[in-house]
């Protein structure tokens, strides 16, 4: 998959929102504990990226980071098996939602705010040495930014002029706060004064994603060090499932919704050039008949068993 | 064993640190380290170094003297002031293959690197089931006159982190053979070397570069049969001086050098107080919720039938290492502590 195909970025948006309805569902009907963190509103930027992520690379997320590991080809049915606390699940019901791992596709994310970023250094270090023209993704959020970690990452990557592709994520709020109340100057200009260029694009739009992401990626992959890409979009739930969201005025929240919808303004931008309604609610409803069948057998996984609670801390010695 | 002074790596017998040596073929604890490092990264080109002023400077302390100019700069990495950074990269490198080795100039900049520690390397193997080879490593301990911010003995924290493998050795042979076993080791390892140790023991060590020591395997230093100091670290020496200076007075102490910190080997600490049935638990680290703290714990819950007197604890009071010499001496368990707590005990 290389290029932009608008009709099946729309349907993947489709399926990466209802993979996030479903498992919020989870969450209100009990099957899932802990704090779970949705990307509904973000679907244009994963979706925008998808394309531009190749086979070799490595992709370093976030506590919000399901769509993320969608795009890295981490298998979804797995994921959910981990997210619905199974022992199929990729960690073995050891994680859970915000803590995916997947070495086989080099996917990972971390809960805790601004550590992505020295992780893909290290992916990075050795697809600089290893493997020409890979590259790792570090995904962050608009919080993440003012962590003393983004600017130690800008450093070295821009020093050693390492692959990697930074996409900041401002989806308005750091938890309550908004970004204009936390952050000074403009997230894509944060590396300029390390000599790394920056996007900054509509993360609502999925074919501006993909532009920048493609300038992006084009450099980084050719060698010539980190590229900053930052989309901005707008998160439709609380910052938890369960937040009570005070912080945000019922109307103008409803209203950034309507503007803000990356599904319902590419579905308005497709009919508009000539797509027929039909073939889109059709995509729509394969797309939601497949998330629907991964979660199924999700939920049909096994519990871990009691006594997995002890084992794996360390790895067992070499042979 | 002695306790004369060695000049190491300034010394400069050549580039390797086996040339460091004395002239009968003694170790220092810091040039065993070296040799160490420099024994794996010639075996196992996965291994690299990286951290600050370990290139050129040949880092705070000199242990990585002559590694930049034998194994070149894609292997020995001067890292910016970024401690966070450095853990990160590593753990990101060692999921992919590497076997990163970072340096600290101090053991009380590790706190700089803290929740890359503790939430990422600490926790990834259990919930990923993919081994992670990173050793972190540098200068603990106080007696230096160092304050409190290069003084630190940190080991709890990271035994407390729940994945991390800590390691405290007193003597360069078991400097050598554990650190070439921590390197080894697919699992995070928390290397703490102390820098009161660092130029002041020295001994003959392996020549041999797969003469490996077992971790979490403790050592009995020195036999005894009416009471046992169980301790690690520079607290070792201190513990069997004590034990030299009372066996004249017709106290037999037995010494255990832990060696890990964690996990812990309870094995060896039980047998011995089942020949004592006395234990005094003496630990650089604080004494409340300290290393000290675990092994009395230990002792009390599993070895409560062996015991004929209470497990005595020897540890510093929480609170910052002070910085004037009378103060730090006060602030530490020194000989003579050592000697009267064993000799109070005895008398139980």
């Amino acid at each position: 998959m290389d290029g932009f195909d608008p009709v099946d970025r729309y349907e993947r948006m489709v399926e990466m929102r209802t993979f996030e309805e479903l498992v919020g569902e989870g969450v209100a009907d009990g099957s899932i504990h802990g704090e779970m963190h949705l990307a509904i509103g973000q679907e244009a930027t994963a979706a925008g990226l998808e394309p531009l992520v190749r086979e070799g690379d490595a992709v370093v997320s976030t506590h919000r980071p399901h769509l993320h590991a969608l795009i890295a080809r981490v298998d979804p049915v797995r994921m959910l098996g981990e997210i619905f606390e199974r022992s199929d699940g990729l960690c073995g019901g050891k994680g859970g939602h915000m803590h995916l791992f997947d070495p086989s596709v080099d996917f990972m994310c971390t809960g805790i705010v601004g550590a992505s970023a020295p992780i893909a250094l290290g992916y990075a270090l050795q697809r600089k040495r290893a493997r020409p023209g890979a590259v790792a993704w570090a995904f962050l959020g608009d919080g993440a930014v003012n962590h003393g970690t983004f600017a130690e990452a800008l450093n070295l990557a821009a020093l050693w002029s390492l692959p990697v592709v930074f996409v900041v994520e401002d989806n308005g709020y750091a938890i309550s706060v908004p970004t204009t109340q936390a952050t000074a100057g403009a997230i894509h200009r944060r590396g300029e004064p390390f000599g790394i260029p920056g996007w900054a694009v509509d993360g609502v739009d999925a074919r501006a994603v993909y532009e920048a992401g493609r300038a992006a990626t084009d450099r980084v992959r050719s060698g010539d060090g980190p590229a900053l890409v930052v989309a901005t979009a707008y998160r439709f739930r609380g910052h938890y499932e369960g937040d009570i969201d005070h912080y945000r005025p019922r109307r103008q929240h409803e209203e950034t919704m309507r503007e803000r919808d990356p599904i319902a303004r590419a579905r308005a931008s497709l009919i508009a050039g000539g797509v027929g309604a039909d073939e889109l609610m059709r995509r729509e409803e394969e797309a939601r008949t497949r998330v629907r069948g991964w979660v199924d057998r999700a939920r049909a996984m096994p519990w871990p068993d009691p006594a997995d609670a002890l084992t794996g801390v360390f790895a067992e010695a070499e042979a | 064993m002695t306790t004369a002074t060695v000049e190491a790596g300034a010394a400069g017998h050549g580039a390797e640190p086996r040339g460091k040596r004395t002239e009968d073929g003694q170790a220092t604890y810091l040039v065993a380290i070296a040799e160490a490092l420099w024994e794996e990264m010639e075996r196992d080109d996965r291994v690299y170094l990286l951290g600050e002023d370990i290139g050129v400077y040949g880092g705070a302390f000199k242990v990585t003297e002559g590694f930049l100019d034998r194994f070149g700069p894609d292997r020995v990495i001067d890292t910016p002031i970024a401690e966070e950074t450095i853990v990160g990269m590593a753990v990101g490198s060692a999921m992919e293959g590497f076997r990163p080795v970072a340096e600290f100039q101090y053991a009380d900049f590790m706190s700089s690197g803290f929740d890359e520690i503790t939430t990422v390397l600490a926790r990834y193997h259990y919930r990923s089931g993919v081994p992670l080879p990173v050793v972190l490593r540098g200068p603990s301990g106080g007696g230096v006159r160092a304050s409190s911010f290069h003084s630190i003995n940190p080991e709890p924290w990271f035994a407390h982190a729940g994945g991390i493998k800590v390691i405290c050795p007193a003597f360069p042979a078991d400097a050598k053979g554990l650190l070439k076993s921590a390197i080894r080791d697919d699992n995070p390892v928390m290397f703490l070397e102390h820098k009161w140790i660092y130029r002041r023991i020295k001994e003959p060590v392996p020549d041999d570069p797969d003469a490996l020591e077992p971790i979490s395997v403790a050592r009995v230093r020195r036999e005894g049969r009416d009471v046992s100091v169980i301790t690690y670290g520079a607290m070792v020496h201190k513990a069997l001086e004590a034990a030299e200076e009372l066996e004249r007075a017709g106290i037999s102490a037995e010494v255990v050098d832990l060696r890990t910190v964690y996990p812990l080997d309870e094995e060896t600490v039980l047998r011995s107080i089942e020949k004592t049935s006395r234990a005094l638990v003496v630990s650089e680290s604080y004494r409340f919720v300290g290393i000290g703290a675990e092994v009395a714990a230990t002792i009390a819950e599993k070895a409560f039938e062996h015991l004929d007197a209470p497990v005595a604890r020897l540890s510093p009071p929480n609170l910052p290492v002070p910085f004037s010499p009378t103060l730090e001496d006060a602030f530490l368990p020194q000989v003579a502590d050592i000697r009267t707590a064993i000799e109070r005990l005895s008398a139980w």
